[in-house]
């Protein structure tokens, strides 16, 4: 019935062929992605920048499956996401995709270690002990991984967050916006942890941000205006991505 | 601020549907019963009226004997008759005859059955101006084999003029001849009931005594008002008579009725009434939970400049639209099923014929104001919580969860309780009139302590409760075992809704099952004999004394026993009074003698149990006075005091069948009961006896025979009927408690959007996010199931050592019984589960990842 989908050995983590995706009808149709095609590399940590309305989170929300497109086609490895029901979307994202939202990151009945291990009690298997020990101690929470995320800091709360999404050694993780909601040195905090995951672990990342100092610490950035897809930039600074911005105008 | 009232209310209206629902449905059965009981009321009411339209004075005996079945009183003597005739203004003077008879189909079978409509026989009345009955086809009854039957016994019977009718009498089965079919007015029969008609002889002979009436009918010329006629016959009639108008007699006559159908509606009504406390319950819970989901937009109002009381009056003022309309629509929907019910009735015989459904104003506004009140009432706490948001919360992001375990809570909730069990206590132990009300209020303040406590005791009872889940289904057990604990408050008041319903249902399965196992023990240390014969009927329709004679003769049957049964005034109240061969009984059923000799019980003794001698510190040789109703007074010596197991009726009062015929016309000389003792009471010989003793029970109509096993079931079987019963009218509660569990997940799924949607985010498939709902469910239905049992237990116990001096003495809890609500309560929770399950697995991850 199902074939489980799981990326093949290919250079990419997750590309897109020709993608179109449109709200509304008539007057009121609005473009959000047009004709986007783009790859994000293995063992990577790739920045999506845009202003607001670039349609940079519907190319992730589409991107992980979460979302339907119009046109084109999406694959992660090499498994087309067009092909897939609920069931076998749900499976994939479950098995190899993780997930960092911007907020509202953790189930507040289930404390932090539970919350890490989310992912992998939902499809009922055992979680690779020594892996979770090695993304315990990197996250750094220590004792606090019984509590509850309601008595965890907002940047603590994100750790935890990263954390799970490391923790099934998922091919491909979405951030969107992750220090959006956080002070200037937990979002460091957070952009480095997840840089370590990259390095050490060779996790590929997938980040959707506007902050040009959270893009400068992925190793590729790609620009969207308009639902177009605008450039690209290799080992971004700060600085460059600032430069790039404003000559798109944004 | 009205404005933001009703839109508010437009915009929740979803959410209010479930608290619509329980008031609904709570007004439904309240109002519905009452214009009910009130329709069958008002026509049984005109079938009176009809009846005695043409009498203006009643003359009969003053002595009056209380029965379960109404007042019985002595018949008057024909002799007073002339006397009547000769009183000016008098047109007609006819003495009436009624009683029970069963009138045979033609496979000699009870043409009505048992506890079907009346089945009367009477006199036909020679004088046009008394005689409401008309002649439609044949003649009236003359010779003493002459029967009438009504037009619509006739037309169920298959009987047409000059066909044999079979008629159970006293004395066995007695053949008549329908020389007439006859309506009475425009009507078949009288609202329902079976009517035969006979000569007077013939009819006195059957029910009642030669030369007696039971009262004699006047009609007036109408030159004088009935009260005028009533006092001029007053006069000349002997003592030990006395004359009544039509009018009084007529009242007297409906009121008795009334107050039967009283009983009725009281009884149903107390039904409607725990319907809609559990309803209370749904109500305060969907307020709390829109009172929370608003925090943040009532903040706002309140930052903008609202007053405290402006938020408060706007929740209240919610709470009475949805209460005053669930109310109208409830009302509209009660009257509804009273005509459904009514028609019904009528369909099965069993109502006036043209029974208009009466709506009485008093029963709409009593139900528009109950509904109303209750929705206020429980809403009304939610809504000072509301009122007490600060300003600030606009602010902030969450909205705070006040846990409910304070101690002010705890001590609350302990003073109530105690408060309750005192009265239950005192209730069941004292002599108080009203010890059923304060039982029931001892009730109330149980069920509502246990709520008070229960944010208390909900999450540590979630937890218990929901460990095997998790251990059974891991995650998805996990986190429906948290989410059971999240909000302890909201948990125990769907649970608490759920434990009143299955309390009363535990309460009365442990009492019924109490009940029976009392009955069997009693039966089984008591009687000795193999068989029992049975009758449904009382009376003249019982079972003839020869029928006792006849088994005795049946070979192996080494004695055959009769009970009978009367009525008598003892110090002016009405008691029952059995009668049997104490020679014969004591054979087939133990009694102990404590002082005397039961067995030589003679002519002019009476015998009385230890309990009732001590009580009324009666001695051997002590006189009684009885006045019977037709016997008159007669005093009796006391001359045994004993004691048996065997459940009598009554307080047991016992006299020999020798002095009962004295007592008694011959109509009414029946058994209710005869117990047999075989010779051989081996198995082999009981099955040996059986044919012999059905060739000569068989003849007799409505007599049941049965072995002692089937004895026992039937007598325990009565206790399930009314259980079956009382199920019924609990199930309503039951499914409003349903409905409030519904209620609360669709709530909880609604404010849990965003967990939802990152669990679904990060793999958890819709079917977990069904099984986690589900499973939530079944932990709150557990809760309140489990709560309520061990609570329906207590008050159990408590009623049955209460009732240890009554022959309620074995506490028994039916375990299968309970074993099959929790797992109809596991059920439910499944059931109740499935639409708030759905939706959340409908949920459109994105948007809930995205929504507020």
């Amino acid at each position: 019935m199902t074939t489980n989908p799981s990326p093949a050995d290919t250079a990419t983590a997750a590309h897109t062929e020709n993608v179109t995706k449109a709200y509304g009808a008539g007057d009121t149709l609005v473009t959000a992605l047009d004709n986007v095609s783009v790859s994000f590399e293995r063992s990577k940590f790739t920045a999506i920048m845009g202003p607001s309305g670039s349609g940079k989170s519907t190319l992730m929300h589409c991107v992980a499956g979460l979302d339907t497109i119009n046109s084109g086609k999406i694959f992660i490895g090499d498994v087309d996401l067009s092909g897939l029901n609920d069931k076998q979307l749900t499976r994939l994202r479950r098995d190899t995709i993780g997930f960092v939202f911007q907020s509202f990151n953790l189930v507040p009945t289930l404390t932090a270690l539970e919350n890490i291990t989310l992912p992998m009690d939902l499809a009922g298997r055992a979680p690779d002990q020594k892996w979770l020990d090695t993304i315990v101690s990197t996250v750094g929470l220590g004792d606090r991984l019984s509590h509850r995320p309601s008595e965890l800091s907002g940047g603590q709360q994100q750790r935890v967050a990263v954390a799970r999404a490391l923790a099934s050694q998922p091919a491909i993780i979405f951030a969107d916006e992750p220090t959006g909601n956080l002070d200037s040195r937990s979002g460091s905090e957070i952009l480095q942890f997840m840089r370590t995951a990259v390095d050490e672990f060779a996790q590929t990342i997938v980040m959707v941000t506007h902050d040009p100092l959270a893009a400068s610490y992925a190793d590729r950035v790609v620009f969207l205006v308009d639902g177009v897809l605008v450039g690209e930039l290799q080992s971004p600074t700060a600085d460059s991505v600032i430069d790039r911005m404003k000559r798109f105008g944004a | 601020m009205l404005k933001v009232t009703l839109r508010g209310l437009m915009a929740h209206k979803v959410r209010l549907i479930a608290t619509a629902v329980s008031v609904l449905l709570g007004v439904a059965f309240m109002s519905g019963t009452q214009v009910l009981t009130s329709s069958v009321s008002a026509s049984f009411d005109k079938v009176f009226a009809d009846v005695y339209a043409s009498i203006d004075v009643v003359v009969r005996s003053t002595n009056e004997v209380d029965t379960p079945f109404g007042p019985e009183r002595t018949r008057i003597s024909e002799a007073v008759l002339p006397t009547l005739v000769g009183v000016p203004g008098v047109e007609a003077a006819e003495g009436q005859v009624v009683g029970q008879i069963r009138v045979l189909d033609k496979d000699n079978q009870p043409l009505v059955a048992a506890q079907g409509p009346p089945n009367f026989g009477l006199n036909w009345l020679t004088s046009p101006a008394l005689n409401g009955w008309t002649i439609v086809d044949g003649t009236s009854p003359v010779a003493a084999s002459d029967i009438v039957l009504d037009a619509k016994s006739a037309k169920e019977g298959k009987y047409a003029v000059g066909d044999t009718v079979n008629v159970s009498v006293t004395n066995g089965v007695q053949p008549f001849k329908v020389v007439g079919i006859a309506k009475f007015g425009k009507l078949e029969t009288w609202g329902g009931a079976q009517a035969a008609l006979f000569a007077t002889s013939t009819i006195q002979t059957l029910v009642g005594e030669p030369g007696m009436y039971d009262w004699i009918s006047v009609a007036g010329q109408n030159n004088e008002s009935q009260t005028q006629l009533s006092d001029e016959i007053s006069k000349v009639i002997p003592a030990g008579t006395e004359a009544i108008t039509g009018a009084e007699f007529t009242e007297e006559s409906q009121s008795a009725f009334q107050k039967i159908i009283g009983i009725f509606s009281t009884f149903l009504l107390v039904f409607a009434l725990i319907a809609l406390f559990v309803g209370s319950f749904i109500i305060y819970n969907t307020f709390s939970i829109i009172v929370a989901q608003r925090t943040r937009e009532l903040a706002l109002l309140r930052a903008l400049g609202a007053s405290r009381g402006q938020v408060l009056r706007s929740i209240v003022l919610e709470a009475f639209f949805v209460g005053l309309t669930a109310s109208i629509v409830g009302v509209g929907c009660g009257v509804l099923l009273a005509i459904g019910l009514n028609k019904l009735m009528q369909s099965i015989g069993f109502s006036g014929p043209d029974t208009p459904i009466v709506i009485p104003p008093v029963a709409v506004v009593v139900s528009l104001l109950v509904g109303t009140i209750i929705t206020l009432v429980s809403a009304l706490f939610p809504a000072r919580r509301a009122a007490t948001v600060p300003p600030i919360a606009a602010m902030r992001d969450v909205a705070v969860d006040r846990s409910g375990a304070s101690k002010l809570r705890v001590a609350f909730g302990l003073i109530l309780l105690a408060l309750g069990a005192f009265m239950l206590w005192f209730g069941l132990n004292g002599n108080s009139d009203s010890s059923l009300q304060i039982i029931g209020g001892g009730a109330f303040f149980v069920f509502i302590a246990l709520t008070v406590i229960g944010p208390v005791i909900a999450t540590p009872f979630a937890s218990v409760l929901g460990w095997p889940l998790q251990k059974a289904s891991r995650i998805t057990g996990r986190l429906a075992r948290e989410n059971a604990m999240r909000n302890p408050r909201r948990t125990s008041t769907t649970a608490s809704a759920l434990m009143i319903g299955i309390g009363l249902v535990g309460f009365i399965a442990v009492t019924a099952q109490s009940v029976k196992a009392s009955t069997v023990d009693a039966i089984n240390q008591s009687v000795t004999g193999q068989y029992v014969v049975t009758t449904e009927s009382f009376g003249s329709t019982a079972l003839p004394q020869s029928l006792a004679a006849e088994l005795d003769e049946v070979a192996g049957v080494r004695v055959a026993a009769g009970i009978s049964a009367t009525f008598a005034n003892i110090n002016n109240s009405g008691k029952i009074i059995l009668a049997v061969d104490p020679n014969a009984i004591s054979q087939v059923i133990e009694f102990t003698d404590v002082e005397g000799s039961f067995a030589s019980l003679g002519v002019g003794e009476i015998a009385v149990p230890e309990k009732l001698a001590e009580e009324k510190r009666l001695k051997i040789g002590d006189p009684i006075q009885l006045v019977f109703i037709q016997g008159g007074a007669t005093t009796l010596t006391l001359g045994s005091i004993y004691k048996t197991e065997f459940p009598i009726q009554g307080p047991g009062w016992i006299i020999s069948t020798d002095q009962f015929n004295t007592l008694v016309p011959p109509s009414q000389q029946t058994f209710l009961s005869i117990y047999i003792k075989l010779d051989d009471t081996s198995a082999v010989g009981v099955d040996a006896a059986l044919p012999g003793l059905k060739a000569v029970t068989d003849v007799v109509p409505g007599a049941k025979l049965q072995n002692l096993n089937e004895f026992k079931k039937s007598q325990t079987d009565q206790v399930n009927q009314f259980l079956q019963i009382v199920y019924v009218l609990l199930a309503l509660a039951l499914i409003i408690a349903i409905v409030g569990v519904v209620n609360t997940l669709l709530l909880s799924v609604y404010e849990r959007t965003r967990e939802l949607g990152l669990l679904r985010a990060v793999g958890m498939s819709r079917r977990q996010v069904r099984s986690t709902i589900r499973l939530e469910s079944v932990v709150i239905s557990l809760m309140g199931t489990l709560i309520g049992l061990v609570i329906g237990i207590i008050f159990g116990w408590a009623l049955v050592s209460a009732l240890a001096d009554e022959g309620i003495t074995s506490f028994a809890i039916p375990w299968s019984q309970l074993v099959i609500i929790v797992i109809i309560a596991i059920l439910a929770g499944v059931g109740a589960a499935l639409y708030p399950a759905r939706r959340a697995a409908r949920l459109d991850v994105l948007q809930a990842i995205s929504s507020d």
